[in-house]
């Protein structure tokens, strides 16, 4: 049976940061996943805080302001210094790997407001070069640029949303594809793009019809191999700042995080296993020695000093409600906060409701341990992080990449023996 | 002459009237099929389900069940049925319900439970019988679409968003009514020289327009469930006198099980209760084990429109009103010529119901003109060939590389969605939606909503606030059909699109939504 | 979730089941290589979880595309649900194959122990026609293996045959050695290897007689039926050493998965019980010899080689769920480079690969291996599946060894190459 000084379960931002940290920390690392987790579904931003419930426009202030309001938060796990390490560690990261000189911009002190899809002006704290120039903070004109055969895109609603909002927004669309295909996806153009003669043909069409003062808005496919080159090239053909906006999955920019991580992890002596789901564990005295796994239908144990939990929650999976509406951590069967109880209300009739299922998750100690109803540390050697945290709603806060982000870089700390513990000295108990 | 509403019922009697050669016009508050007939969960009745306790009920669905499928055959699968005795039902009822079946003229036959778990391996092992009887499963939307395409190329003018407000009396006859039309907020007055009032379960309210008291209609509430792929391919029945959730219906890419039945104050306030939800989730278990595993997809409330006129005695249990239908001659009951209301029935027998009210029209109206429903078929069934499941993926095949898949999990593809555009010029988004079924699949919209939203905006059917509301509403919607039954998969689902729409996109903080929300 | 031990229909509920675990995210169409180079094959999201829902036992296969799936396993590996996809689309190709009908070309290629033993007798030949132009046109234009698709050539006797002639060392600490018919008749000096590496490091080695195909090739075809019945055989054969707690370990990483996981799941015969006897105790020779040193009882006391090579697991190598054991075993041989290609799958993807129909596809998605293998110009490369060895061998003109190889030589026991 094979044995591991950590296992990490999930290979999501939370998962990969932590399995890069520890590897690059000298530990010999093993990542198990069902999957190659979600990072190629988001926008590919670091978001770190974005409504609180009113729109944030200095992150690492409103953090500090929401851990005080709420310190069942898993922020509060971190605190504002917690995010702002693992947000630097991030960026170096990136721009060391495999990618370079690929890099991300931005900071937990302002969030930047950048475009959504559909037109939205959204807070985001830490976004790729690629995407930092659709600040709408910025007076410029916009055109956006869509194609005709990329379905998940549509430029003149964004730009009709963009101009209710105040900003001077139009669309057009090109009738280019790879390989002059009916029906293509980000990937497939982000591919293209790789290719400079795709890129000629777009800024030639492009160059005839952009206004003067316009800034160019694409979707986000500026390349999967060579992302900055594309950009750069872009940016230089047509005279003008050029970004990118996060679309429908699949996420480029969320893949090229997710390359760049596993580069990264290769390149320390981290491994991977996928199709692999964890079912349970052998422990004693307090600590996990093996987790029990299934690789479909067959079952295999493999050992380790420490476990980081990154299964991600409920949408992964993670952590599951059956029928019966009892809640249950699949991997290792730990309690499951912040879920009503039975014949009370999980979700509300209207859907941006504020839903009492909305922030169930597993709860945690100040170091990240599982903790029982009580409090009480469960076992010594698991840690907890990301998405399968109790206390938040990433998704309307605009704040799940900065909580795996730093959740997972704070685990990854812990088993280094790194820091103290940081953010509130309360424990987590249920929400 | 008028036919007020919209569903199966006033479909067909249009069809049945306009091939008569008469002048109809029909209309609906909302679009078509929008009540009841949308909402029920899809079984062309052999008629076994009231062998025992409904004879003439059964022989009606016998006898309409193969008309239905000589004229419009390709709104219906062939599914085949099976009752079968599951361990909580008494053997000794499925005697009584051959002899049933035989007197009803049904073809039924009773096969080995090895056969029919060799036929349907994912039910209950342990039933005891198991008879064969020829359900199958109908598509109501494309049903009432067809019927009412038939009567319009015989010249019917058909309405959808025209809503009576009130019926014109003359005297003691109904000469018409006013109606609105919801899309512009226009009224107008239609003359006719009869009234048909087939609106189902709000056929009570258009009787009080003509100033007819007590016609009672409970509207009789059942919830269905439609699980995410088919765990059966024939339609399954409990062998047992009728009760709740005792069919499992597979009808397109879903099985749906259902139902309940609930006395309802108002055909418009259905609300779906937890309780509801695990009873249908209990009974399903009890036909296929491992179905509260399984994926639900969606839940709904639909009303039947059951007749218990007030004049009548009370009944208890509304499964105890006569599911056939009843032609209610004002003339005889109330003194008022020129109206007739349809009470009861069932989309099975919508052909049969449409013929008895038209007859009694022509009865009215000293006029003698044959039905011809028996035997022509409306347009979109041409192929006569039978709906099968693989038909879309079949016909996908073809296009490939040339056509973007606009929702992929109903496979509908971009030409097809700016045709039903085109076709339907006053339709908004949520009519198209619905009638294709966009955003009704596996991803609830996650993917396909964006898409169309901007489909339609790019070709200027929607400026941006419209398309803004369109998104709200449909998320909206969506919710009302998922949060019930949200566990398991479509929890998971319902997450990522949470991610996609509020994570990613903010719709949340849309111009327009932002006023809403 | 119990499975259930009932044989049903092909659509077996454990695979097709977890179509509903599907969020449509896209993520496998990411990943997979034939859709990503042809858009003949519509992805594996579309074909698997999404169109299932479309088909009906009764009724005709409505996708004929589907049957442009590689096998390549890639999707269930990466799907972040657990949706079985891959497995899914191979169990809907049976059904497409029993409505189509299965060419005469598939039932051939499917049955590799038939070709060999008609091959083997008169192997100069067999391989001499084989690579001649005008005959590999004729059977192109005759049955539709395309004819540059590089097939092996025979060894001309059989591994079998030497394992019958040698006397096995006996001792207290035995191993079964399941060969494959790939080792048998066109690579018997790498069973030989194997057995003088597993001596070598103190076991006994014994080597099962009348070893027959593991019925992969058939599975992928759609011919459910025959390879159920190869699987039940070769289990019957080897589960008399499971059961006395011989482990058996394989060199073809694509049939020892058959035995591991495949079959169990594909062709629904988790129930026989040699071959869930046989499934517990079956290991690939890298996962093997790692294990052996996780223990100590491997000797890495390795010679030097000065070499650089290319590694790259095929996809059916990622299916065992073992990570990549070859790695670990080569890191330990001094003054070896190791280079780890990012590549997903080579393109042959056992059969598919020599399908006149499918070759040029196979090569686009091999394009990116064999790009990198020419950029970084290795003495030679290293892959576990051995139709994978031949198909990057013959695109690249760089020598293909299996991990064995490098090890048996690192352990002095081979004179130069």
């Amino acid at each position: 049976m094979s044995h591991h000084d950590v296992i990490v379960v999930g290979t999501g931002l939370a998962g990969l940061t932590a399995a890069v940290r520890l590897a690059e920390g000298g530990a010999r690392v093993l990542v198990l996943a069902k999957g190659v987790g979600a990072t190629h579904l988001g926008a590919g931003t670091v978001d770190v805080l974005g409504y609180a419930p009113e729109r944030v426009e200095r992150p690492a202030e409103a953090l500090a302001a929401l851990i005080d309001e709420r310190p069942e938060h898993p922020y509060a796990l971190v605190g504002a210094g917690g995010v702002t390490a693992a947000v630097d560690w991030f960026k170096a990261r990136i721009a060391a790997g495999p990618l370079g000189p690929y890099q991300y911009v931005g900071g937990v002190d302002e969030n930047l407001l950048l475009p959504t899809a559909v037109g939205v002006a959204r807070p985001s704290a830490v976004v790729p070069e690629t995407m930092a120039g659709g600040d709408l903070r910025a007076e410029a004109a916009i055109c956006v640029v869509g194609f005709r055969a990329l379905k998940d895109f549509h430029p003149t609603l964004a730009a009709d949303t963009l101009g209710r909002q105040g900003v001077s927004a139009r669309g057009l669309e090109l009738d280019l594809a790879p390989e002059g295909r009916a029906d293509a996806n980000a990937l497939a153009f982000a591919r293209a793009f790789d290719d400079p003669a795709f890129r000629a043909e777009v800024s030639g069409q492009l160059l005839r019809r952009l206004g003067v003062e316009e800034r160019a808005a694409f979707p986000a496919m500026l390349g999967h191999a060579d992302p900055h080159r594309v950009w750069s090239e872009l940016e230089e053909r047509l005279g003008r700042p050029v970004f990118e906006v996060p679309t429908l999955p699949p996420s480029v920019p969320g893949m090229r995080v997710h390359a760049s991580l596993r580069g990264e992890l290769r390149r320390n002596g981290g491994r991977v296993i996928l199709n692999t789901v964890v079912t349970g564990a052998e422990q004693s005295s307090g600590r996990v020695t093996e987790l029990r796994t299934r690789v479909g239908l067959r079952e295999e144990r493999r050992g380790a000093d420490w476990v980081v939990l990154a299964t991600g929650g409920i949408a992964s999976g993670g952590i599951e409600l059956d029928s019966r509406w009892r809640a249950r951590e699949t991997a290792l069967d730990l309690p499951v906060a912040g879920v009503p109880e039975a014949g009370e209300e999980r979700f509300r009739p209207g859907y941006f409701d504020d839903h009492p299922m909305g922030r169930a998750g597993v709860a945690v100690d100040a170091e990240l341990r599982p903790v029982d109803a009580r409090g009480e540390r469960l076992y010594e050697n698991v840690l907890v992080a990301g998405a399968s945290l109790a206390g938040a709603e990433p998704w309307r806060e605009k704040s799940g990449d900065g909580l795996s982000l730093s959740t997972g870089y704070r685990a990854a700390e812990l088993v280094l023996g790194a820091s103290e513990p940081a953010g509130s000295a309360a424990g987590v108990a249920e929400g | 002459m008028l036919v007020i509403g919209g569903g199966a019922t006033g479909a067909g009697v249009a069809w049945d009237a306009a091939l008569r050669g008469f002048d109809v016009i029909l209309i609906d508050r909302a679009d078509l099929a929008e009540g009841t007939s949308g909402r029920f969960h899809g079984l062309l009745h052999s008629g076994g389900r009231y062998v025992v306790k409904d004879a003439l009920a059964a022989e009606e669905c016998v006898a309409e069940n193969a008309i239905l499928r000589r004229v419009i055959p390709d709104c219906i699968e062939d599914t085949g049925g099976l009752f079968v005795t599951t361990p909580d039902d008494d053997p000794a009822y499925g005697d009584r319900f051959l002899e049933g079946c035989r007197a009803a003229e049904l073809p039924v036959e009773e096969i080995g439970v090895a056969e029919a778990l060799r036929r349907e391996p994912r039910l209950n092992s342990r039933i005891q019988r198991a008879f064969a009887v020829p359900d199958a499963s109908i598509d109501a939307w494309k049903t009432v679409w067809s019927f009412a395409r038939g009567a319009s190329e015989h010249g019917a003018r058909i309405l959808p968003y025209h809503s009576a407000i009130a019926l014109h009396r003359e005297g003691h006859a109904v000469t018409g009514a006013r109606v609105r039309n919801e899309l512009t907020g226009e009224e107008l007055d239609i003359e006719a020289g009869f009234t048909i009032n087939a609106a189902g379960a709000w056929a009570a309210q258009i009787a009080t327009m003509a100033g007819i008291e007590g016609v009672g209609v409970v509207p009789g509430k059942g919830i269905m469930i439609a699980m995410n792929h088919r765990l059966v391919n024939t339609v399954i029945n409990r062998c047992t006198m009728p009760a709740d959730g005792d069919i499992l219906v597979p009808i397109r890419t879903v099985s749906v099980i259902g139902t309940t039945d609930i006395r309802s104050a108002d055909p418009d306030e259905l609300p779906v209760t937890q309780a509801e939800v695990d009873q249908m989730l209990d009974d399903g278990e009890r036909l296929v084990p491992g179905f509260r595993e399984a994926r639900a997809l969606r839940v709904w409330a639909g009303a039947r429109p059951l007749f218990q006129d007030e004049k009548a005695e009370q009944v208890a249990d509304t499964r105890d009103i006569s599911r056939t239908h009843a032609v209610v001659d004002h003339r005889e009951r109330d003194g008022v010529d020129g109206l007739l209301t349809m009470s009861g029935g069932k989309l099975t027998t919508l052909r049969l119901m449409a013929e008895d009210i038209v007859d009694a029209m022509c009865k009215q109206l000293g006029t003698e003109r044959a039905c011809q429903t028996r035997d022509v078929r409306p347009p979109g069934n041409e192929d006569g060939e039978g709906y099968s499941l693989g038909s879309r993926l079949r016909r996908r095949e073809q296009t490939l590389q040339d056509e973007q898949l606009i929702c992929e999990c109903e496979l509908i593809g971009r030409s097809r969605l700016e045709q039903a555009m085109r076709r339907r010029g006053s339709a908004n988004l949520d009519d198209i939606r619905r009638s294709m079924r966009l955003g009704m699949g596996p991803c609830q919209g996650g993917f396909c909503i964006y898409r169309a939203t901007g489909i339609l905006h790019g070709v200027g059917r929607l400026d941006g606030a419209e398309a803004a509301d369109s998104l709200s509403g449909f998320l909206q919607e969506r919710w009302k059909g998922v949060w019930p039954i949200l566990y398991g998969d479509q929890l998971r689902q319902a997450r990522l699109d949470d991610w996609i729409f509020q994570g990613l996109l903010d719709v949340e903080h849309l111009p327009e939504a932002e006023e809403v929300a | 979730m119990a499975f259930r031990a009932e044989h049903h229909d092909v659509l077996g509920d454990l695979m097709r089941g977890s179509l509903d675990h599907c969020v449509k995210c896209t993520i496998c169409e990411t990943y997979c290589p034939v859709s990503n180079v042809t858009p003949l094959f519509p992805g594996p999201k579309y074909v698997g979880p999404q169109a299932e829902r479309f088909r009906v036992d009764d009724e005709p296969s409505a996708d004929a595309s589907l049957d442009y799936c590689s096998g390549c396993g890639v999707c269930t590996q990466v799907c972040p649900q657990g949706v079985h996809i891959a497995e899914i689309n191979t169990q809907a190709r049976a059904r497409l194959k029993a409505t189509q009908g299965v060419k005469l070309r598939d039932r051939l290629i499917a049955r590799p122990t038939l070709t060999g033993r008609l091959g083997t007798p008169v192997a100069p030949i067999a391989n001499w026609s084989l690579q001649n132009r005008m005959v590999r046109l004729l059977v192109e234009k005759a049955i539709g293996i395309h004819q540059k698709a590089p097939v092996p050539r025979f060894a001309g006797r059989t591994f079998q045959g030497w394992a019958r002639r040698r006397s096995a060392r006996a001792g207290p600490r035995r191993v079964a050695y399941f060969h494959g018919c790939g080792t048998n008749y066109y690579e018997p000096r790498l069973g030989e290897m194997t057995v003088e590496l597993l001596e070598h490091n103190g076991l006994s080695v014994e080597v099962p007689k009348k070893q027959d195909c593991c019925g992969l090739p058939l599975q992928s075809n759609g011919l459910f039926d025959d390879a159920r019945g190869y699987v039940h055989r070769l289990a019957a054969r080897l589960a008399p050493y499971a059961r006395d707690g011989v482990d058996i370990v394989a060199t073809s990483t694509s049939c020892s998965l058959m035995l591991k996981r495949e079959a169990l799941e594909i062709l629904d015969m988790a129930d026989d019980p040699d071959l869930q006897a046989v499934a517990a105790s079956t290991f690939d020779i890298c996962e093997y010899l790692l294990m052996l040193h996780e223990r100590g009882e491997l000797k890495a006391d390795f010679q030097p080689i000065s070499e650089t090579v290319i590694y790259h697991a095929p996809c059916q190598q990622q299916g065992h769920g073992i990570g990549k054991p070859a790695l670990d075993l080569l890191a330990l041989v001094p003054e070896l480079e190791t280079i780890e290609t990012g590549a997903v799958c080579c393109g042959v993807a056992g059969t598919y690969g020599l399908k006149r129909e499918k070759y040029d596809i196979a090569m686009k998605v091999g394009a990116g291996l064999f790009a990198e293998i020419a950029d970084a110009a290795p003495d030679r490369s290293v892959c576990d599946s051995e139709t994978c060895r031949w198909y990057i061998e013959a695109a690249t003109g760089v020598r293909s060894v299996h991990p064995v190889e490098m090890l048996h030589r690192a352990s002095g026991l081979s004179a130069s190459w």
